[in-house]
């Protein structure tokens, strides 16, 4: 196929997914699919940082939490819309990833996981023992919805598939924008295969990881806010390390260090974990344990990567072609 | 205050023996084979699952019990290596490994845990005291099943401090941590040391796990925010180095005991990782550690 025709088709087929709870409107596949989505943003927003630049964090539930937080407590106490919220969040958690970047400059492969995951675990802590501010362990709740949602059940739920829809497509396009057609997609990879070696060629590395923090946790915020206002229940466990450890093996599963990888991977793997709901609660969690350690293992580049080995094959064998023409 | 303060300091005691089990298997394992065991907490957890089933269910004595414990956390410790690690690390060849390691320990952390709840379910298991009793000193009460942790510990460090240093397997076992090339050009057999590294770290902590079972209750995640603090010990103690975990363990499991004087208990988890983020940033080769390149 040729490339314009390609993409049109990719373009159609993601319509078409988009479109597909729309017209099957039962309200568990919504539910599903909107909660879906939330993940996937917030899995390509882990995998620019982790598996883009190389800076791997096990503490991203700490900026999702801290985005749905802001979000929960801007409605409440300060009465902003759900549009104002979310802005709030994708700002505060861009800043705190900055904040948290500083320090994280020095640090690299293990140790900056391990401080990230202390990060998280602060997070948590502060969620559950500030109760003024956070309702405490039982969280926070009537703080409504999205604005300006219709009063129908069943619009309200299409309506917020739409808006969750949007954003995280948003969200998606501008990460993917920043990493293919701007310098810094070059530079994060740079950093990511070879940090010495991209300084000496006279990339800005502190700037640039400073950036993936920063992008990096503003959509996870994003996906935070966007948690909170869907839900409408905010606790401390959506910080907990469990939730980093799930977005981590849904990026895994995609393939990371693609962006659109861990975004597909997301939906797929959410979607089978919780209509393995329906067999029993703990075991999706066992099921995304076991998919982590299978994909680590034996297929590293995750679903992403099955697409590049077949295009590798195909230009393998086009040499071929070739060599016996000649 | 003065009695409060050393009674606050026997309570560390106590929790610091648990802490040093488990971060000298953490560093153990990552000192021979520089991977960070992300489910180290879950061997915890079948320890105290063991220690259950042997006490509760089978009504085995005690001592059996934590038998029961080390070993079932010993042989599971023992398929890690060949099953997980040793395809990965046979994939990557000499490429860098980066973040893979800790991923493929935070899914396997993830399916033991989960499959321990699903198995065993989510309810807080009671383990009785292997020993009842304890030590009435006039201004407190120490029960014996601390002083059986401090005891048991102590004796287990010292009894793992002797194997590395004369048995021949623990000479084997340091060799490799300095050297890997260099060991397997001498005939040691890589794969049978890592093995064994993962098993014994393993079985420390699944003897923590049984030690601690009378103490707290057994869950599948008990071991969760163990491991956390333990990454902590292991980095102020600096990464690999087994006598800097053990004073690391009795440092934190200290500062955290008496930290209840000073600020409320729910923050007291806060300790470790503060001090695990200080250390990174101010030293982070650890207290005892080497200058890092």
């Amino acid at each position: 196929m040729s490339r314009p025709v390609r993409t049109l088709a990719i373009i159609a087929l993601a319509f078409a997914g988009l479109a597909a709870p729309l017209v099957w409107s039962h309200p568990f596949v919504l539910h599903i699919a909107v909660q879906a989505l939330i993940w996937a943003l917030f899995a390509a927003s882990w995998d620019l940082l982790s598996g883009y630049t190389g800076q791997v964090s096990f503490g991203h539930a700490g900026f999702f939490s801290i985005g749905a937080y802001t979000a929960a407590i801007s409605t409440k106490l300060l009465g902003f819309s759900s549009w104002l919220g979310m802005t709030a969040a994708l700002l505060l958690c861009g800043l705190v990833g900055l904040c948290v970047g500083f320090p994280a400059l020095r640090l690299r492969g293990h140790y900056l996981a391990l401080v990230t995951l202390g990060f998280g675990e602060i997070v948590q802590l502060v969620a559950q023992n500030w109760g003024a501010l956070t309702g405490g362990p039982f969280g926070m709740h009537d703080y409504g919805t999205f604005t300006g949602l219709p009063s129908d059940p069943l619009a309200q739920r299409q309506a917020a598939y739409l808006i969750v829809a949007a954003i995280s497509l948003v969200g998606l396009a501008i990460l993917l924008y920043v990493t293919r057609r701007t310098t810094a997609g070059p530079a994060f990879r740079a950093i990511r295969e070879d940090q010495v070696l991209a300084a000496s060629l006279g990339i800005d590395t502190t700037f640039f990881k400073l950036l993936a923090f920063t992008l990096s946790a503003g959509f996870a915020g994003l996906a935070g806010a966007l948690y909170a206002y869907y839900i409408q229940l905010v606790s401390p466990t959506i910080g907990s390390s469990a939730q980093s450890a799930l977005v981590i093996g849904m990026a895994v599963f995609g393939g990371i260090g693609t962006i659109w990888g861990p975004f597909l991977g997301a939906i797929l793997l959410f979607s089978i974990t919780e209509s393995l709901r329906f067999i029993g609660v703990v075991y999706n969690l066992i099921v995304v344990g076991a998919v982590m350690i299978v994909f680590v293992i034996f297929i590293p580049r995750g679903l992403a990567g099955i697409r590049l080995r077949r295009r590798g094959r195909q230009q393998r064998a086009d040499r071929q072609a070739v060599d016996a023409a000649s | 205050m003065g009695e409060e303060i050393l009674e606050f300091l026997i309570l560390g005691l106590v929790l610091g023996g648990i802490y040093a089990l488990f971060a000298v298997g953490l560093t153990l394992i990552f000192g021979v084979l520089d991977i960070i065991n992300v489910a180290h907490g879950e061997f915890f957890a079948i320890g105290g699952y063991a220690i259950y089933i042997a006490m509760v269910v089978f009504k085995l004595p005690p001592a059996a019990g934590l038998v029961m414990a080390t070993v079932a956390a010993f042989l599971v410790g023992l398929a890690v290596y060949p099953l997980l690690l040793a395809p990965l690390k046979k994939r990557l060849g000499r490429r860098a490994p980066g973040p893979l390691f800790l991923v493929l320990t935070l899914g396997l952390s993830a399916l033991m845990q989960n499959s321990m709840l699903a198995a065993a379910g989510g309810e807080y298991l009671k383990v009785p005291p292997a020993i009842k009793g304890g030590l009435d000193l006039s201004f407190t009460y120490i029960s014996n099943q601390r002083l059986l942790i401090v005891a048991v510990a102590s004796l287990s460090l010292a009894a793992l401090f002797l194997f590395l240093r004369f048995h021949r397997q623990g000479m084997a076992i340091r060799a490799v941590a300095q050297n890997p090339a260099a060991a397997q050009s001498v005939g040691i057999p890589l794969g049978r040391i890592f093995t064994l590294t993962v098993g014994l770290g393993c079985a420390l902590a699944g003897l923590a796990g049984g030690l601690i079972a009378p103490l707290f209750s057994v869950y599948p995640a008990v071991g969760f925010t163990l491991t956390i603090k333990a990454f902590a010990i292991t980095i102020l103690g600096g990464m690999g180095n087994l006598v800097g975990a053990l004073v690391a363990s009795l440092i934190i499991a200290t500062v955290e005991a008496m930290s209840v004087l000073v600020i409320p208990s729910e923050w007291q988890n806060a300790i470790a990782f503060g001090t695990m983020i200080l250390v990174l940033l101010v030293r982070p080769s650890g207290l005892f550690g080497k200058k890092q390149p």
